[in-house]
């Protein structure tokens, strides 16, 4: 790669050619504020305009996103021009934009926020729309709402959503001044096929896009007596935690997140890890039996419930591919209202199930009609990562001061194949651990299993299971590369016996309701802290080996797909591709009302 | 053979004006008459003339008939068909001359038009491929294609000095040069067929007219760059285009002018249509590819640029219709032959869609550089209506304007630019005085707002803000700072916005800005909208329109009630002289009537004179004097009885010195007895008087009385001393006995009238009176009572006299001769005494900053009228002689009183204020009045301002209830004529010419107004 030579505010930059002026910029510690750049999913349409620079012999400013350096360019970063044009476009942006800044969701971690600070705004001269607040958000998901009102349209959910989810729910809809962002023909979100990763959230840079928020109603189940509260925690949720209160990021902090969480008032502190061990147990057993039954391979898993969702519209004909296991999640609330209830004695009704998830699609998947197995809502809420921050935050504890504290019985006690569930390729790790020890009846030499980790979009491992012989395995992380796979199956060509795909790049520990910013450096940091949990902290790092596992096996399931397993720890899928209304536009154009 | 051709057009202009019916009826008629065999009918693309519609030429003799309809059939093909009599009836009509000219080529429209783009045009039915190739269609293509490679093309296209014609200009050789050189197999031409400008449809009549030229245009430009694929990128909204698109390119393809091995040169091009929605945005080079693409037409930033870069990612060319359709004729003629005509740095035509305030809307196609006053006036046939020029829009929204001081700006891309307009596609948008600048910039930015694609915040938000302040401005809402706010935002708009829809939407605000700033401080500051558009910020036009802002709906509402003496108490609260004004307002009010758009304005200044004609006086009472100050006024015109007038009724001791024996100013020594008779005049006089003003006849300030003592004496004085001085002619002979200047011969007429009417003073049989103002045709009319040959010489033509029309044409009906573009150089003379007058003859050249041509002599066209007398009312001056050097009153160059900046009447001396003529020279009764009412204020709030007192509050007047009773529907109906004294009495005498409306006249003529003061 060739270099060019510039000059960037009196500076002499040597920056590598085809890089634009804001990367070269950037190697010298220039600050050029933008909002609707995200050069990491390759977005830059340059529509913001926050990002100007002058650029000597050219006509009118440019931006620094995405032209180009070329040698001898010299550019002004900070010229009274820039300056000047700078200020007016962000106030122009804040001119339209609702200043409910101090009740914002993004209060404080708002990008627009912190660019008219770093282009010293102090006023804006327009008068504020007002905004009709029923047309403008979009209550309908259960997991994300959409405030269009803050929109500033950079448009980064449009290309996560499509490019790198492949998704491609949303889109720019109108012109000019009425431009929104919004699913095909204007409708709600839940009418779309929007399968609720909110990688879009993580996408945004202001309050447009954010989870549906639980927190009131934790609140109220905290304060009533009559209710016994249990919590789960996902295996993501102790390695991004802390980035909520300034602790760098990778920072595992389990114990004081069980140490908050009993602070918050719930009567018992289990792990969804638990659960992710058991799931472990569940799924290798079904793999087997599909091996050597001859069942549908490869077997995909199916923890992530927006995958699930995503398999479900656009492969419908690949569903039986799916593991019949519930979601660790799912499992957890199913055995918490069967299990814990009989262990403790209470009644199932007066249990109430907390989850607290990187995810928001598990709000969703918590609401899911099938997941009733206990005989009531196996989850009753999930918040996100970032819910719970703000409760904690909220209930006045200084969590970084925290004690570490340690979790309840019988629902607490996990591996560390459990914890690596978190990032991409951990299930598949953790399956692989117990598989291999249930085949070959001994350890794998090494459990450490290198070629499933690590931030690759499709990562393919082949092993040899004793009487198994060779096993080829596969893992995808987003749906693009998700969708990478399962066109494969569809042409006959995947020769794998398991895949594992998680929804989001990176797995759990970038799930749409984990802290912001996100991003690939950051992934790599959660992930090594589970890795770390997974290898320094816990006992035991193969599923099978819990104690906990092996006693609910001894005392109440009694056998991996057994009866009970099969009650409360399997589901089903439904078509969603098949059943959604196929709208023609002739049908949209007669009920414009309902589209409008 | 056929004996005869009859091009009917079938553009879709006239395809909306009824071309499909006369077509049917002709058909018909002719196999009625057996005359299909003789006579053949084609139907052409657009003929470019589109306002006259349906428009037909008879060929061999090229009659153009307009305004054909299926009616009009029989008797044509009758008259010229069967008997060879050409039908005068639907011929042209040149407005200017109002005479019919029968044949194409002689019709200014059609005869100064240099037709490359559109040679075809009206010539050849589009949708026969023969018709093209007979004309040297696909010349241009067989030659590139069997003799050149694709580096002499480009290097051809280059040498012509062709620019795009899509707007920016950006050299056409150029463009294709780097997409040859851009490496990649796959290759794209594209032409840019989505015209979305308001008022542009060249495109779309190129593409009506002559289909096949844009396809030879690709063809060659494939061969250019090395593609084989193209795409002709068309709105939807343009069927027809389509429709002879579509039929051209399967025609070329069945003759292997397209498509596989054309003309078996191995070469091949295939291209398809792909109809855009309409978004003006895709008219945008990169929105254009990406909707091509199948998404959402929103541009990308450049770089890459499409030469590299483009649809699908592959180097593409995208040219416009325009630029397309002059390459077959630049191959095969040469590119010396193309650049031969324009200037140095634009060559070859422009097509202009020409629209707008305009009497010939159309088509035209004129050489690169051609004086835009020649495309307005001379082409398109000047302002319809006698209104003014105020300026062009050029470019469309992206564009600016350029007004009238530009007239003879060559139009061309370097100076538009420099005009602060652009080219853009050619859209040319005439505007006259009837539009509001700041409506305009409010409309195109409406427009750019409506069609930002909302990608980029400044383009998105930033037109949305600009709106917002221009609708506010416009609505009277706009406030200090809006402007420099504007300027603020245009600057970042332009500098920052991603494509050039943003960059340009700020145009037409800042070239408004530029030329007319003063509109938007009038908006804001006086909430007043000369053009009277912005209808927030008034009642009715008329009422906007006054200076004075007289009630013209309530008074005009009280004479249909029948209530006149209510009308002559509102003509009172804002004009002392109505009866005046009644008879020679040069009543502005009409200019703007609503009712004009309909049929004619309502005949304001008649019904005004018909109150105080009809209802009692009222009745005026002394006003003590109730205030210390006291103030002198100097000259008892309109201007200085007006502020007299208006201090006295707030308690002031008004003394007001006046030269000349009796007082009136203009009104008495000016304007002649027949048009004003001195009873009127003096009665309301009267009433200024009679509220305690002394009026100090034959006192002269510096002569009858000190300056030094009037300036001690009170404490304030108003200077109006009117502009009594005519301006000399500058030639010689001008001292001779018998050359009068026009004020001083109608002032020493007034002062002695009988010397004069009694033959004691004459001015001999013949006279010549030179000018064509109101004090020309005044001096003229009282040279004609007098028995005098009179003849009035003007250097220009009727239309640019300022005289009033009803002046000139009441001069005519008394015999006045009028001799037009004709100048004095010398008067003769012989013992002393005038014996002739030596003429010049004038021709019209460029154009003044007036917007009319400037005159300039021909040659050896000199010849001499024998004449007694000669009057010249060129101009007039004040007289500011009396006004001691040393006293710090600042007179500027032109002898008129200079202003002190932010005052509209004091004087650069806090005690002087000044208004009238002797302020802005010879102007109009009502703007003396204004000044005067200004003064009054003026000097009325500075002394209450040093007083320390509240400023002064219009006392309660007595309400006067107005009906508000409007018709349902208004049928069309023209103004009440004048009953007058005929032609042959009036000139035996001084008596009123004008005799006054009848009660019935006068309630006809209130009942047309349309009452837009109405709030609903």
């Amino acid at each position: 790669m060739s270099l060019v030579n510039l000059k960037i505010d009196n500076i002499d930059v040597q920056a590598k050619a085809g890089t634009t002026i804001l990367q070269a910029a950037r190697q010298v510690g220039i600050v050029i504020p933008t909002l609707c750049a995200w050069t990491e999913i390759n977005h830059t349409p340059g529509a913001c305009r926050v990002c100007m620079v002058e650029v000597d012999g050219q006509r009118s400013l440019i931006a620094a996103c995405v032209f180009p350096v070329g040698e001898g360019m010299v550019v002004r970063t900070n010229s009274a021009r820039v300056r000047t044009a700078r200020k007016m476009v962000v106030e122009l942006l804040l001119s339209n934009h609702p200043l409910e800044c101090n009740y914002c969701n993004r209060n404080g971690n708002c990008e627009l926020q912190k660019v008219a600070e770093i282009v010293g705004l102090r006023d804006v001269r327009f008068e504020q729309p007002v905004f009709d607040k029923e047309e403008w958000i979009d209550h309908s998901s259960l997991s994300i709402v959409r405030d269009m009102r803050k929109c500033i349209n950079c448009h980064r959910c449009i290309t996560v959503c499509e490019s790198i989810q492949t998704v491609s729910v949303l889109t720019p809809a109108f012109r000019g001044k009425d431009i929104r962002v919004s699913p095909a023909f204007d409708l709600p979100l839940v009418e779309s096929n929007c399968v609720a990763c909110g990688q879009c959230i993580l996408a945004c840079p202001v309050g447009a896009l954010h989870e549906k928020e639980d927190i009131d109603e934790v609140w109220a189940v905290l304060q009533d007596r009559t209710k016994h509260v249990v919590v789960q925690e996902a295996p993501a949720i102790r390695a991004a935690l802390g980035e909520e209160f300034g602790m760098p990021p990778g920072s595992l902090v389990t114990g004081k997140m069980i140490a908050a969480l009993r602070r918050l008032g719930f009567d018992k502190v289990f792990d969804t890890n638990f659960t992710a061990d058991l799931t472990i147990i569940e799924e290798g057993n079904e793999l087997l039996k599909r091996v050597k039954e001859g069942g549908t391979l490869p077997m995909i898993t199916s923890c992530s419930p927006g995958w699930i969702k995503f398999c479900e519209h656009f492969y419908p004909d690949l569903l039986d591919h799916l593991s019949t296991c519930k979601s660790p999640q799912q499992m957890f609330g199913a055995l918490a209202k069967t299990y814990y209830a009989e262990f403790a004695g209470i009644e199932p009704k007066d249990i109430v199930v907390v989850s607290i998830m990187p995810c928001t699609a598990k709000k969703f998947e918590a609401a899911r009609p099938e997941m009733t197995s206990s005989g009531y809502r196996d989850v009753d809420y999930v918040l996100t990562t970032r819910e719970l921050a703000r409760m904690i935050k909220e209930a006045g504890i200084d969590f970084n001061t925290l004690p570490d504290e340690g979790y309840d019985a019988p629902m607490g006690e996990y591996t560390g194949a459990g914890t690596i569930f978190g990032a991409t390729g951990g299930v598949m790790e953790a399956a692989i651990r117990t598989v291999y020890a249930v085949v070959t009846g001994e350890d794998l030499p090494d459990l450490n299993i290198a070629p499933v980790r690590g931030l690759d979009g499709v990562k393919e491992a082949t092993l040899a299971v004793g009487a198994l012989g060779d096993v080829k395995v596969a893992v995808a992380h987003g749906l693009g590369n998700a969708r990478r796979l399962l066109d494969k199956i569809r042409k006959g060509t995947a020769d794998y016996a398991f895949i594992e795909v998680m929804c989001c790049p990176g797995g759990c520990i970038s799930g749409g309701g984990g802290p912001i910013p996100t991003d690939n450096a950051i992934r790599q940091l959660r992930a090594a802290a589970l890795y770390q949990d997974d290898a320094l902290v816990q006992t035991y790092r193969q599923s099978h080996e819990s104690p906990s596992i092996k006693k609910i096996y001894e005392t109440f399931l009694k056998e991996p797909l057994g009866q009970k397993s099969h009650e409360l720890l399997h589901t089903h899928y439904l078509r969603r591709g098949d059943e959604l209304p196929q709208s023609t536009y002739e049908e949209v154009w007669e009920n414009p009302e309902r589209h409008a | 053979m056929f004996r005869a051709h009859l091009l009917l057009c079938g553009g879709t202009d006239c395809t909306a004006s009824g071309s499909p019916e006369v077509k049917k009826a002709l058909v018909a008629e002719l196999l009625k008459r057996g005359l299909s065999e003789e006579i053949k009918l084609v139907e052409t693309g657009c003929n470019g003339f589109c306002a006259m519609g349906p428009i037909m030429v008879v060929y061999p003799e090229g009659v153009v008939y307009m305004s054909v309809t299926p009616e009009d059939i029989p008797e044509l093909v009758e008259e010229h068909l069967v008997k060879g009599r050409v039908l005068d009836r639907l011929l042209y009509r040149e407005p200017a001359v109002d005479a019919v000219i029968p044949t194409m080529q002689d019709i200014p429209f059609f005869a100064l038009q240099e037709l490359r783009v559109l040679r075809n045009r009206g010539l050849i039915d589009p949708e026969v491929l023969e018709e093209y190739i007979a004309r040297d269609g696909y010349a241009g293509m067989a030659k590139a294609l069997t003799s050149m490679t694709p580096e002499q093309i480009v290097e051809e296209i280059l040498d012509s000095g062709l620019r795009g014609r899509g707007g920016a200009g950006f050299p056409t050789g150029l463009k294709w040069r780097f997409a040859a050189s851009a490496s990649g197999d796959v290759k794209y031409v594209l032409c840019n067929a989505d015209e979305g400008d308001p008022g542009a449809f060249m495109d779309r009549s190129v593409l009506e007219a002559d289909p096949h030229a844009v396809l030879e245009g690709m063809v060659i430009a494939a061969k250019a760059i090395g593609a084989h694929n193209g795409y002709i990128y068309c709105r939807a909204e343009y069927p027809l285009a389509i429709h002879r698109l579509n039929v051209a390119i399967s025609q070329a393809k069945e003759a292997g002018l397209l498509g596989d091995d054309i003309l078996g040169t191995g070469f091949n091009f295939d291209l398809q249509i792909y109809q855009g929605a309409g978004a003006f945005v895709c008219g945008e080079e990169t929105a254009l590819m990406t909707s091509i693409e199948g998404k959402r037409g929103m541009p990308r930033p450049r770089p890459p640029f499409p030469a590299v870069s483009g649809l699908w990612q592959k180097p593409s060319v995208l040219n416009n219709v325009e630029t397309l359709a002059n390459i077959g004729q630049i191959i095969a003629r040469g590119a010396a032959w193309y650049s031969s005509i324009g200037t140095e740095k634009s060559k070859g035509t422009k097509v202009f869609a020409l629209t707008g305030d305009v009497n010939n809307v159309g088509l035209v196609e004129v050489p690169m550089g051609t004086k835009l006053g020649t495309i307005v006036f001379d082409i398109g046939g000047g302002i319809p209506k006698g209104k003014k020029f105020k300026a062009a829009q050029l470019g469309g929204p992206s564009g600016g304007c350029i007004p009238v001081e530009h007239l003879n700006a060559p139009v061309d891309y370097e100076k538009v630019a420099e005009l602060g307009a652009i080219m853009g596609s050619g859209g040319l948008i005439v505007m006259n005085e009837d539009n509001c600048a700041v409506d305009m910039a409010r409309f195109f930015m409406d427009f750019c707002q409506d069609e930002s694609c909302g990608k980029c915040t400044p383009c998105r938000e930033g037109t949305k803000r600009m709106l917002e302040i221009l609708t506010n401005i416009t609505q009277g809402k706009g406030k200090e700072g809006d402007i420099e706010m504007l300027e603020q935002m245009a600057a970042v708009i332009e500098d920052s916005a991603l494509c050039g829809l943003g960059q340009t939407a700020p145009n037409p605000v800042l070239s408004t800005l530029r030329y007319f700033r003063q509109e938007y401080e009038e908006h804001i500051r006086e909430h007043k909208c000369r053009a009277a558009v912005c209808t927030a910020l008034f009642k009715s036009p008329c009422q906007h329109t006054c200076p004075i802002e007289m009630d013209i709906p309530s008074y005009i509402a009280l004479v249909r009630a029948e209530r006149l003496e209510d009308a002559y108490k509102i003509l009172l609260k804002t004009n002392p002289f109505p009866s005046v004004c009644g008879r020679v307002c040069d009543h502005k009010c009409q200019t703007k009537c609503r009712r004009g758009q309909m049929d004619e304005p309502i005949a304001i200044k008649f019904l005004k004179r018909f109150i105080t004609d009809n209802a009692s006086r009222p009745k005026i009472t002394a006003v003590p004097v109730t205030r210390k100050e006291t103030i002198a006024v100097v000259g008892a015109g309109p201007a200085g009885l007006t502020a007299a007038r208006d201090l006295a009724q707030r308690g002031y001791k008004v003394t007001v010195f006046e030269e000349l024996p009796q007082p009136g100013g203009m009104l008495r020594w000016a304007i002649p007895s027949y048009r004003l008779p001195r009873h009127i005049l003096d009665g309301e006089i009267d009433d200024v008087r009679a509220l305690g003003v002394e009026i100090l006849c034959n006192t002269r300030v510096g002569r009858d009385i000190p300056f030094e003592k009037i300036e001690k004496d009170f404490d304030y004085i108003y200077l109006a001393p009117g502009a009594h001085k005519s301006q000399p002619m500058g030639i010689q002979g001008e001292d001779l006995q018998g050359v009068y200047g026009g004020v001083e011969f109608l002032r020493d007429f007034n002062n002695n009238e009988t010397a004069w009417t009694s033959g004691e003073k004459t001015l001999g049989a013949k006279v010549a009176v030179i000018g064509g103002g109101n004090s020309a045709i005044d001096a003229a009319r009282c040279a004609a009572r007098m028995g005098a040959e009179v003849t009035i010489l003007y250097r220009r033509l009727r239309q640019d006299m300022p005289a009033a029309v009803e002046e000139i044409e009441a001069a005519e009906h008394e015999g006045i001769h009028i001799e037009y573009l004709v100048a004095p150089t010398k008067i003769e003379g012989k013992n002393g005494k005038v014996k002739a007058i030596c003429l010049e003859k004038m021709r019209l050249g460029d154009f003044d900053r007036s917007g009319r041509k400037r005159p300039e002599p021909i040659e050896g066209s000199e010849y001499i009228l024998g004449v007694d007398s000669v009057i010249a009312a060129i101009g007039q001056m004040p007289d500011l002689s009396f006004v001691p050097q040393d006293s710090g009153i600042s007179v500027n160059k032109w002898d008129c009183f200079d202003l002190a900046e932010d005052s509209k009447s004091q004087t650069s001396r806090a005690q002087f204020y000044a208004g009238g003529d002797a302020v802005t020279g010879p102007d109009t009764v009502i703007a003396a009045i204004a000044a005067g009412h200004q003064a009054a204020d003026d000097i009325d709030a500075a002394i209450r301002l040093k007083n320390g007192e509240e400023p002064w509050e219009e006392p309660a007047e007595e309400h006067i209830d107005v009906p508000f009773v409007v018709d349902e529907e208004s049928m069309e109906a023209p103004q009440v004529s004048m009953p007058e004294l005929d032609a042959v009495t009036r000139i035996q005498s001084f008596a009123e010419v004008e005799l006054g409306f009848s009660r019935a006249d006068a309630i006809k003529e209130a009942t047309r107004c349309l009452r837009c003061d109405a709030e609903i």
